[in-house]
């Protein structure tokens, strides 16, 4: 990390400015929307974490990425470089260790004629942190060291929100997510937050580790109402449920995945058709189907109907608060949950290919919780359609096909071929 | 050297036009400057027959004999009503519009006129006018408001005040018992003062952003990144005054006709451009993202308050005019007047430190505020009747063409063609004229669209009216001792 040097790599910041006394003139505000500055609260989906960390290899082509490129506005990301930062949902916490192979500066610095110059952006303006909670977006702010090795999430967080600023030699602020998304003054904000909340208790089968909807209704209306004191356009997106995520399946769609039929899920590990294998479930029956053997799956591989339907229905009541808080407020709901829903149902063409919710389906990463670039693509257009709609606007939608082209998840295949069966597995059933 | 009661009445003239604050008249003109006059719509030029003829006409006091004390006062109610076409987003815009009332909403002007005839030729007169002023203000916000619930065009202006003095002795002379000339060197003394928002983030504020998008923002397009810098930097307010004393004049003529009872009257008033001396002084809000990046002295650095010197150019009039008293009982006149406001291009403002002489200020050697005024006109016509030995009433109307093109409309000059419709009366009660008069100024809606002027929010329909009033005292000055004792 090149800590010495960012300190004197700054400091120019503060001789700046001549002739500032002159007016400037810019066309006329048309649009009801000013879109000068855009600034994105979430979590992991908003900030382009993907596969096992947060990097630029879907940051900078993140869905609020995308959709400000379309908006013509500037958008600097804490871009990392690969392979990335931040814990993997469904696996346990990582100790920090920065940097690691090949990493060099860990958070990219943009390329100037002179390399000396070669700078991070000062501010970013997607705040979004993975792992990053609602409660934890107005309580967690930086904290020195930057890097907490026995902290990956503050250490995210000071990655992102932290840095130059834990750096410089002069005291600046160290804002929550919140206080710096004030502080950017934005005239346009994308709320995405509470996703996290559903994945940590969907992935722990646990519902009890779902907020209480009062509290979190509280927290949230302060965001929405903090930014709409800015007078800033307000979009919140509802939380996707995780049970329409490719983590969990069915055993009817996870049979697909692990080559088997149905009937031997349900049958050889004692579960229901309603049922949910997790994507942890998945890889440890792929490996037992291997092995030809069949046994206990381990802890986390299979969430019932009935935890399932009592999460659900926790995060259907967050998301009312979230249509509460926002009508209160004046702001605006993109249905975030509505549009994973339909990928789930029906799938989502591109080009002549359909992509699906299912793990290997082409949008989701191998996490089986993030999309990849594509998914990515498809969730901008969707949100690009509701700004133009709600807002009166005619900004163009991405060219998912071309971001498709370029996309390694749409190169995931499901097995083809053979299928394990009850014979070939050692069961002693008959399969229908 | 006036006597202890003539230096009562100089004090207590000199109190009244001091506090005075002008505020009107085509862009900053004044008009109004005698009851009597206004009482006629102003045209008096070919009348010029009370003390406000130093005003209107400085020929017109050779034909008053005697001598003669007159005080006018007027007061302007003025309701200024701006509704902006296309605001940034978010802005909160009263529902009826911006009022641009001017505060206090009550403004006195004041004059004093003294004419003394010296012989059958010479008469000498002394005159304390302001034929230019001006108190605009918008402001309807503290400093700490959200930016929102401003004055959307605060960084057009946001107060504004103009004070000429006029002090002008005159000497006019009669070249036949029916023509007479005048010539009057004036002392002019002149304030000026304007504040407005400064750091606009979509003007001045860029020019920040543009600076430092690379340090801030780099890899993210300049234009793109400074529009983002420009809305985390504070709203600054500027303030420069000045003063200057400089001279002007201004030269008559009146022709009686006998016969026709017709009066013909020439008028003219010199430009003036006043060298301004004073301060500019900045100040900036304290609490903005931006502060600790780039220490909280760099704004202050950046505007340093420090002395100026401007200039500030008012018009010459031209006038002429017309009168007839052959109806019985009866006078009628008519002015037609032009004011070449075309001089009044733009104010140069020089800063003595600046960016050319001083490491990191950013104010520019000269700044030069542009207004390009065409030239103005008035046509006014006016009716005078007598009803009886003490009372006299009259009418008028007055068409004022404004000199403001839509560029410049804003709030230091929110300013339209007028209709203005007035009427008044003289009672003469112990040797005194008691006059008085109304003024109904209805200004024409006006609507400017100005693509330059989209990031100063100052497009939009202006919709003014203002009411005026005043009243005049004029005596023999014979009677002036007897007055102070009386008091």
């Amino acid at each position: 990390m090149k800590t010495q040097y960012l300190g004197v790599k700054f400091f120019p910041v503060a001789v700046l400015g001549v002739g500032i006394y002159c007016s400037g003139l810019l066309q006329a505000q048309t649009s009801p929307l000013d879109t000068t500055t855009f600034v994105v609260m979430g979590e992991g989906l908003a900030a382009g974490m993907a596969n096992f960390g947060l990097s630029t290899t879907v940051q900078t082509g993140s869905f609020p990425a995308l959709v400000a490129a379309q908006l013509k506005t500037a958008f600097p990301q804490p871009l990392i470089q690969p392979p990335g930062i931040g814990d993997v949902v469904g696996y346990p916490m990582r100790e920090a260790i920065l940097p690691v192979y090949p990493q060099g500066t860990v958070r990219v610095f943009q390329s100037q004629p002179n390399p000396n110059d070669d700078a991070p952006t000062v501010f970013v303006l997607n705040l979004s942190i993975p792992g990053l909670k609602l409660a934890d977006s107005v309580l967690m702010r930086p904290v020195p060291p930057i890097i907490q090795q026995k902290n990956m999430k503050q250490t995210v967080v000071n990655m992102i929100l932290g840095f130059p600023q834990l750096f410089f030699q002069r005291p600046v602020p160290l804002w929550t997510q919140f206080d710096y998304a004030k502080a950017m003054f934005p005239t346009l904000s994308l709320v995405e937050l509470g996703f996290y909340e559903a994945l940590d208790a969907a992935v722990a089968g646990d519902p009890t580790r779902m907020p209480d909807p009062a509290a979190f209704a509280a927290t949230y209306g302060t965001v929405v109402r903090g930014l709409r004191d800015l007078q800033a356009q307000v979009i919140v997106t509802t939380i996707p449920n995780p049970f329409d995520t490719a983590y969990f399946a069915t055993p009817d769609i996870a049979a697909s995945v692990v080559a088997t039929s149905p009937f031997i899920l349900t049958a050889g590990y004692h579960i229901t058709g309603q049922d949910y294998i997790t994507r942890n479930g998945m890889q440890a029956i792929s490996s037992q189907f291997w092995k030809r053997t069949l046994g206990p799956l381990p802890a986390g591989s299979v969430v019932t109907a009935a935890v399932a339907a009592d999460i659900t229905s926790r995060i259907n009541a967050l998301n009312a608060q979230i249509v509460s808080a926002a009508k209160a407020n004046n702001a605006v709901v993109y249905d975030l949950n509505a549009f994973f829903r339909k990928l789930r149902v029906s799938g989502m063409q591109v080009g002549t290919r359909t992509v699906t919710a299912d793990y290997l389906g082409g949008f989701y990463s191998l996490d089986a919780v993030y999309p990849g670039t594509t998914g990515h693509a498809l969730i901008a257009n969707d949100l690009l359609s509701f700004i133009n709609q709600t807002y009166k606007t005619s900004f163009p939608t991405v060219n998912v096909q071309a971001i498709a082209a370029a996309d390694p998840v749409m190169s995931y295949q499901k097995p083809a071929g053979g299928s394990f069966g009850a014979r070939m597995l050692g069961l002693d059933i008959n399969e229908p | 050297m006036p006597g202890p009661a003539g230096a009562r009445i100089l004090a207590l003239v000199a109190l009244l036009t001091a506090g005075s604050l002008s505020c009107f008249g085509s862009a900053f003109s004044i008009a109004e400057l005698g009851a009597r006059a206004a009482g006629m719509g102003t045209a008096f030029i070919g009348v010029a027959d009370d003390g406000s003829a130093l005003y209107y006409n400085p020929a017109g006091i050779a034909f008053q004999p005697g001598k003669h004390m007159e005080m006018d006062s007027l007061v302007v109610v003025g309701l200024f009503r701006f509704t902006p076409s296309a605001t940034p987003v978010g802005q909160v815009v009263p529902a009826n519009g911006y009022s641009q009332s001017i505060k206090p909403h009550f403004i006195p002007v004041a004059s004093m006129y003294m004419t003394a005839q010296m012989s059958d030729k010479l008469t000498f007169g002394f005159g304390i006018f302001t034929p230019f002023g001006l108190s605009a203000n918008s402001t309807n916000f503290h400093d700490g408001d959200p930016n929102l619930t401003k004055f959307v065009g605060r960084f057009a202006g946001t107060r504004a005040r103009l004070e000429q003095f006029w002090f002008q002795p005159t000497l006019a002379y009669k070249v036949s018992k029916n023509a007479a000339i005048a010539v009057g060197p004036a002392f002019v003394h002149t304030h000026l003062m304007l504040e407005q928002s400064i750091l606009n983030p979509k003007g001045d504020g860029l020019v920040f952003g543009r600076q430092a998008a690379n340090t801030l923002f780099p890899g993210v397009p300049k234009e793109q990144a400074a529009a983002v810098i420009s809305r985390l930097l504070p709203e600054g307010r500027s303030r420069v005054a000045g003063t200057a004393d400089t001279v002007g004049f201004s030269v008559g003529f009146l022709y009686k006709d006998e016969g026709s009872k017709t009066n013909v009257g020439l008028t003219f008033r010199s430009a003036i451009t006043s060298h301004l001396k004073g301060k500019a002084s900045f100040a900036f809000g304290n609490d903005y993202p931006l502060q600790q990046y780039i220490g909280s002295d760099f704004l202050t650095n950046a505007f340093p308050n420090q002395n100026i010197t401007g200039s500030f150019t008012t018009p010459a009039t031209y006038g002429i005019g017309l009168s007839n008293s052959s109806v019985h009982k009866m006078r009628i006149s008519f002015d037609f007047r032009m004011q070449d406001y075309k001089r009044f291009s733009s104010v140069p403002l020089n800063f003595g430190i600046n960016e050319t002489n001083k490491k990191n200020v950013a104010l520019p050697a000269e700044q030069r505020l542009a207004f390009n005024f065409k030239n103005s006109y008035h046509y006014a016509v006016g009716v005078e009747r007598t009803l009886s030995e003490d009372l006299t009433v009259r009418l008028g109307y007055l068409r004022d063409l404004s000199p403001v093109p839509d560029q410049s409309v804003g709030p230091l000059f929110p300013d339209a063609n007028r209709n203005s419709f007035t009427i008044g009366a003289t009672k003469k009660r112990n040797g005194k004229d008691y006059t008085m008069f109304y003024e109904a100024m209805v200004f024409e809606h006006r609507t400017t669209d100005v693509a330059a002027n989209s990031n100063l929010y100052t497009n939009g329909l202006y919709h003014n009216f203002a009411h005026l009033a005043g009243m005049a005292l004029r005596f023999d000055m014979p009677a002036m001792p007897k007055l102070m004792k009386k008091h």
